[in-house]
């Protein structure tokens, strides 16, 4: 018989970190390992804790306990993984780990055309590809120095208010789902897929749209679009009345999300939040009315803010905002003028050097894109600035002295898409 | 030879036989009630495939399990891995030879059926427990503890609640308080806080919505069950949809007059023929009651940890101790 080469447990070599740790600490060493020790050891991290974040995360005091929330788990948001630290079920600390869908998207578009750019940067943020589209277009169009028809920009902003509806409304359906309602999440979906099939009609695509193009939009919208528009526009606030019946009201909904997680105004600002997470905190920055872009100037909107800061006046923001998408769209298919929808473009885009930063408002919050040309075909630099990026730093500051069902309940209200997080 | 003796041991067994093939169909058929009346509920079809208007298909899931891998973690406890299942099965399994599904339709007619019944129920924690802990998983451990506690803190509340309906009856058979409802009444009306507490508890004790901590998908991925798979996994949800029909056919019994008919009609009827007739309208009651749940199901999010023990020991024991009280003063004054 040959002698068979032991492979170490990892659990083991998680022991050997323990201790070491621990020792660094200032504890004392952990208990001799038994057949079977019990649940006192550590969470395997995937490599040892580097940062000083990292270390105190992963250092033990007594009584305390990693878990890993994800990448597979039920209900993070994609693939996101929380390194959580509990002490029986309430949470000491949090840590978020990312990467785990990462792409290089905005590498990818450095070496991409500016045409071929608006095909790279709808699966950022999944749940809002319309104004992953918007910002760039923006950006090159002041590299270019052009601008956008009229009717095109009114397409757009149609376009944007349909995104921002349904994604606000899945994020409802994702909130009561997490907090164990199974039933809003299919309500959503029906006006998700409602508006998906109008705005496939358009576009050709349910999911990653690829519409907006440098200088206008990729096709026309037909009469029979907008007819189909107001058939869903009649029913639609049934549909969303649907889920809030079962959420709004509900006693125990209230209970788990009313004071939970609450971000102070000061507190959502320096953290840099934004979007309906920053609003429901009470600061009333809407890139919309701060900064305004395409139409917004010539619709009329109020900014909606709620003040208390916590999950449920983020989901009141979510659903007051939805509502006023739906305003808008009103607005904007009763003002839509006719003409073309693409401006004049070459056939190869070659902005002059120089650069040009954009945002938007996303459903999610401030969406930007800074591009720098050196006077070649594709962009010398591209960075974006994901919003859901940003909000998932609220939650080491939110999630500590919570329960570990109180996590989830702050994470999707939130509203993170790890598409956009990890790019 | 006692032949009585023979007889009642026949009968008995005969009687075990039938309620342990009975737990099949009535998993299949409340797995069914909760795939296809949730679908309706939230507007989609559900399954349509496998069987007339997809109705065999909680059977098909059924005998998936058995075809499945049997897998086990590394480092379970092989022991109590094993054997976790299989309480919480026998736990509702056992809990059934006290109910009384007809008239003389009872595999145990004991004197003190509804201790007995208390005392089987409770059982499935055990199970619950040495599921979460066996499965060498942080996930199984954190829910077998809340199963731990949330069903050690539900018992009192629920059992308690019972107490002023044995008073009031005066007897802890099943049998007798179905014959007490059949002369006064059926015993809701007589335990107008009673019902609902043992309600609340009730749906809390076998981990209905809103009170599903032990498997709070979205928080603790599914609790003690996390590590199972195929036929093991199969067992827990086995007894899971049977302690649903049992919990609603308690439920029924105790307030509801078990058989017996609503108002208008005879409440009973003699022979085979009543035998029949009491069948019917036992297990309506009851599944309107399973309904009750898959409705919640439907409609309700999940409460938290501590909001769920904060009721049970701030609302619920209060309000069954003030039952009682009241209970057993109308008893006294009414000389009931």
């Amino acid at each position: 018989m040959t002698a068979k080469t032991r492979i170490p447990d990892p659990i083991e070599l998680d022991r050997a970190e323990e201790a070491r740790l621990r020792a660094s600490a200032g504890l004392a060493p952990p208990t001799a390992t038994p057949e079977y020790a019990g649940f006192d050891t550590v969470a395997i991290p995937d490599r040892p804790p580097v940062t000083d974040r990292e270390k105190e995360v992963y250092t033990l005091d007594e009584g305390e306990m990693l878990f890993n929330m994800g990448p597979q788990h039920p209900s993070t948001h994609g693939v996101m993984r929380l390194v959580v630290k509990v002490r029986g079920e309430i949470v000491v600390d949090i840590d978020p780990v990312l990467g785990y869908l990462h792409r290089g998207i905005e590498k990818l578009c450095e070496n991409a055309t500016y045409t071929t750019v608006m095909t790279y940067v709808d699966p950022m943020d999944y749940m809002s590809a319309m104004h992953n589209e918007h910002a760039p277009a923006i950006a090159f169009e002041k590299l270019m120095g052009i601008t956008p028809p009229p009717r095109a920009e009114y397409i757009r902003a149609l376009v944007m208010e349909l995104n921002r509806a349904f994604s606000h409304g899945l994020m409802m359906g994702f909130l009561a789902l997490d907090l164990g309602g199974l039933t809003p999440i299919l309500y959503s979906f029906i006006n998700r897929d409602e508006v998906v099939d109008l705005l496939s009609s358009i576009s050709g695509q349910r999911m990653l749209f690829n519409f907006l193009r440098v200088g206008g939009v990729n096709w026309d919208v037909s009469d029979e679009f907008i007819s189909r528009l107001s058939t869903w526009r009649a029913k639609t606030g049934h549909t969303v009345g649907l889920s809030e019946k079962l959420m709004t009201e509900n006693e125990i909904f209230i209970r788990r999300t009313k004071g939970m997680g609450v971000l102070s105004g000061e507190q959502a600002v320096s953290l840099g939040v934004s979007g309906p997470n920053l609003r429901a905190s009470g600061v009333p920055f809407d890139v919309r009315k701060a900064h305004p872009y395409s139409i917004y100037p010539e619709l009329e909107f109020e900014v909606i803010t709620h003040e208390a800061g916590d999950v449920y006046a983020r989901y009141l923001q979510r659903v007051a905002e939805l509502k006023q998408s739906l305003h808008l769209i009103d607005q904007i298919v009763d003002r839509m003028p006719h003409g073309p929808v693409q401006a004049q473009v070459p056939g190869i885009i070659r902005p002059k050097p120089g650069r040009a930063y954009a945002a938007v408002e996303s459903p999610r919050g401030l969406y930007s894109v800074y591009a720098i040309s050196d006077g070649g075909p594709n962009p010398y630099r591209f960075r974006m600035r994901d919003p859901s990026f940003i909000s998932l730093q609220a939650m080491p500051v939110l999630m500590p002295g919570r329960l570990i069902a109180d996590t989830m309940a702050i994470m999707a209200s939130l509203d993170p898409i790890m598409g956009g997080v990890d790019k | 030879m006692d032949w009585d003796l023979l007889l009642a041991i026949g009968r008995f067994l005969l009687a075990t036989i039938l309620l342990l093939l009975l737990t099949v169909p009535t998993a299949f058929i409340v797995g069914q009630m909760e795939l296809k009346i949730i679908a309706q509920m939230q507007l989609r079809y559900g399954p349509n495939r496998v069987g007339p208007w997809g109705m065999f298909q909680s059977t098909i899931h059924g005998f998936k399990m058995l075809a499945k891998e049997d897998h086990m973690p590394d480092r379970a406890d092989r022991i109590t891995f094993t054997l976790a299942p299989w309480m919480v099965f026998m736990a509702a399994a056992m809990s059934m030879l006290v109910i009384p599904f007809g008239p003389g339709l009872v595999a145990f007619d004991s004197k003190i059926s509804v201790i007995y019944f208390f005392a089987i129920i409770g059982l499935s924690v055990v199970g619950m427990l040495i599921a979460g802990w066996a499965s060498y998983n942080k996930y199984s451990l954190l829910g077998g503890l809340r199963s731990a506690a949330q069903m050690v803190s539900y018992e009192i509340p629920l059992t308690l609640s019972i107490v002023g309906l044995v008073v009031l009856t005066g007897s802890l058979s099943f049998t007798e308080i179905v014959a007490w409802q059949a002369e006064h009444g059926w015993a809701f009306v007589w335990q107008l806080i009673g019902f609902p507490i043992f309600l609340i508890a009730a749906a809390a004790e076998i981990n209905r919505t809103p009170f599903d901590m032990v498997e709070a998908d979205s928080e603790i991925v599914a609790g003690p069950f996390t590590e199972y798979s195929g036929m093991r996994f199969g067992f827990f949800y086995f007894a899971e949809y049977v302690a649903l029909f049992i919990m609603s056919s308690i439920l029924v019994t105790l307030f509801f007059g078990g058989w017996l008919a609503p108002w208008p009609l005879p409440a009973q009827l003699d022979g085979f023929a009543g035998a029949l007739y009491g069948l019917f309208w036992f297990f309506l009651k009851t599944y309107l009651f399973v309904l009750v749940a898959v409705w919640a199901r439907t409609t309700l999010p999940r409460v938290r940890i501590d909001q769920l023990m904060g009721m049970a020991w701030k609302v619920l024991l209060p309000l069954a101790i003030v039952n009682l009280l009241v209970t057993a003063a109308v008893v006294q004054l009414l000389e009931l």
